[in-house]
């Protein structure tokens, strides 16, 4: 019996992840056939084979695959920032938008962008340094969390409770320094505030999965170590895991993924914290899994939301992150208060 | 028996241990010997968890050293050492939905690598700890779904299936009853007298830890006040100097060792 629970419960992650894959792909394809006009999928396809008509082909190619694209590596990284981040504090609400880390990244963005642009709004340094301001701008809201949070960093309330502290500040910040701003940073404000792919272009999607690819190999790496965090600190210690170096490393690691994200999509918000429990959910505890499965499920929930907002408000434009917030906000309240009633 | 030179399997010399400004250990001096249970004893707040923590180098020494085998266990790499020294921790804890065999195979961790990945060794290791522990019939069920003397052997498991030649156990019988106790103490027993494992105890029963010690350790106030088997210490004019309890010490009529029938608080008695 136990022989076949085993075989069972192995060839079920692969399934499910290629299940994701699937569904990825498609609603990818819907993302990028769906706009002010409609381009069948075939046409859709017939253009990635180099085919398809002149006009078809720049919509496609320049218009709309780059969102999707954007959608997909900047959902992707923040799930897996969130599984990195629930996974090592042994807390499922812990993840970059409610400890703070997605608005520190904003406003280390903001920050740069209103630092090193001129009078005529042209940045005057290259943007492959975007994601360095958003990095340092995540480092530090993660640290001034845990810094607050004291020895207790794994109870659960206090580090939310500071979490959302420096959110609110982080993004009270970036709200401030867009009212000040010139006008081209206030039209870019939604992707600051709640996030947003309707903007992106090639070169910002090129600096975020050159950025992008090694931290995914090094959490590759990594998620071979991962498994005893599930046991108390002293247990995992005890099997051998340095605990307190390595729950540093973490840190940085989903700071720097957060940082790639937001620098180019902006403040989205619980993809972090709903894309890894739906990981859990489907591929269960094994760590490799579940992070390909949250990238999977960040992607899917980001290019969905994409998606919401282009078929609902065409032909205005609505911030993607906008969705995820609607959608994320009660269940983060369901999470919450079913937290509550366990502990009390 | 043996012509080997009987050298303590860990050695702790002249430890001191701070947590800030607050010094827990004072330059304590204890020797563990090989193959044997030592039990540690002493009033609450005393070090003796801080103690066995340190011997598993949970913390860092301020002072002194401990040798593991005429090693200094700061030089070890945090692997070598989680192969040679496991550790039970006083309440440890897994989510609830993890299974009983997950939780034992995370006991293989220190022997696992990038280029080591699962190994036959592994596998049978833990079918081993599974087996010693008898909870193979538990193998497939949720930590969240087992009455509390199951859980506390499946946790053994996990420490088991480290195949450490030293255990360190901190207060393992604290939360269950009195049946699960006796079970899991005479369960140590076992590994140490069938398999030859050096452990190390804390405990607070000092009757249970007089009837399963080798050999006896008191601790006060960050120190080791005396140790000996338990026929030596388990006399009144030291339980009353460590615990500050005047008592009456017998002889259990089963067992033949010393039990200790607390009387008063000698605070209360003094004034």
């Amino acid at each position: 019996m136990s022989a076949l629970t085993m075989t069972a419960t192995t060839m079920r992650a692969p399934a499910m992840i290629g299940l994701i894959a699937a569904a990825l792909v498609l609603l990818a394809l819907a993302g990028v056939g769906f706009g002010s006009t409609w381009i069948p999928l075939q046409d859709v396809v017939g253009v990635f084979l180099g085919g398809g008509e002149r006009t078809q082909s720049l919509i496609v190619l320049q218009f709309r695959l780059p969102r999707v694209v954007a959608a997909a590596l900047g959902g992707g990284a923040i799930a897996v920032a969130g599984y990195l981040l629930q996974k090592v504090t042994r807390n499922s609400l812990a993840s970059p938008d409610i400890l703070g880390v997605v608005d520190g990244a904003a406003l280390g963005v903001v920050i740069f962008l209103a630092g090193l642009s001129d009078e005529s709004n042209a940045l005057t340094t290259s943007i492959a340094y975007q994601p360095l301001a958003a990095g340092i701008g995540a480092a530090t809201a993660t640290a001034l969390v845990f810094l607050l949070s004291g020895r207790q960093a794994s109870s659960a309330i206090r580090l939310l409770l500071f979490g959302i502290a420096v959110a609110a500040v982080a993004k009270a910040l970036t709200l401030v320094l867009m009212l000040i701003g010139p006008i081209y940073r206030t039209a870019q404000a939604t992707r600051w505030i709640a996030g947003a792919v309707n903007e992106v272009n090639w070169s910002e999607i090129q600096v975020t999965a050159i950025a992008l690819l090694p931290a995914m190999l090094l959490v590759l790496l990594v998620a071979r170590k991962l498994a005893p965090t599930d046991l108390d600190e002293t247990s995992a210690r005890g099997v051998g895991l340095e605990l307190p170096i390595f729950r540093i490393g973490i840190f940085i690691l989903a700071a720097a993924l957060t940082a790639i994200a937001v620098a180019f999509v902006g403040a989205i918000g619980f993809v972090g914290l709903m894309a890894p429990h739906l990981a859990r959910m489907t591929v269960g505890r094994n760590a490799t899994a579940a992070i390909i499965a949250s990238f999977l499920f960040g992607a899917l929930m980001l290019i969905g939301a994409d998606l919401v907002v282009r078929v609902l408000f065409a032909p205005l434009e609505v911030p993607a992150g906008t969705v995820t917030a609607i959608i994320g906000t009660p269940y983060f309240l369901f999470l919450l208060m079913r937290k509550q009633s366990h502990d009390g | 028996m043996t012509d080997e030179p009987i050298s303590p399997r860990i050695d702790v010399r002249e430890l001191t241990l701070a947590y800030g400004a607050v010094k827990v250990l004072d330059t304590l001096t204890l020797p563990v010997e090989r193959g044997k249970i030592t039990v540690l004893a002493g009033p609450n707040g005393c070090g003796k968890s801080t103690l066995l923590r340190a011997i598993r180098r949970l913390h860092a020494a301020n002072g002194g050293q401990i040798l593991l085998d005429e090693m200094d266990i700061s030089r070890l790499k945090s692997r070598d050492l989680a192969r040679r020294i496991g550790l039970l921790a006083q309440s440890p804890s897994a989510p609830e939905d993890m299974t009983v065999e997950e939780l034992v195979r995370l006991g293989r961790y220190p022997y696992q690598s990038m280029l080591q990945p699962w190994s036959r060794d592994d596998a049978r290791a833990v079918e081993a700890a599974l087996a010693g522990t008898g909870v193979v019939h538990l193998r497939g069920r949720n930590l969240g779904s087992l009455s509390g003397g199951q859980l506390q052997r499946a946790w053994i498991a996990m420490v088991l299936a480290q195949e450490t030649d030293v255990i360190c156990f901190d207060e393992p019988i604290n939360h269950l009853d009195m049946a699960h106790q006796i079970e899991c103490l005479e369960f140590v027993r076992a590994l140490n007298v069938e398999h030859g494992r050096t452990v190390v105890l804390v405990l607070h029963d000092l009757n249970l830890a007089a009837r399963y010690a080798d050999k006896l350790v008191f601790v006060k106030a960050g120190a080791v006040v005396a140790s000996g088997s338990p026929s030596e210490l388990m006399t009144e004019t030291l339980i009353e100097a460590v615990f500050g309890v005047q008592s009456m010490v017998i002889t259990d009529p089963v067992h033949q060792r010393p039990l200790c029938i607390p009387i008063r608080n000698a605070a209360q008695a003094a004034e």
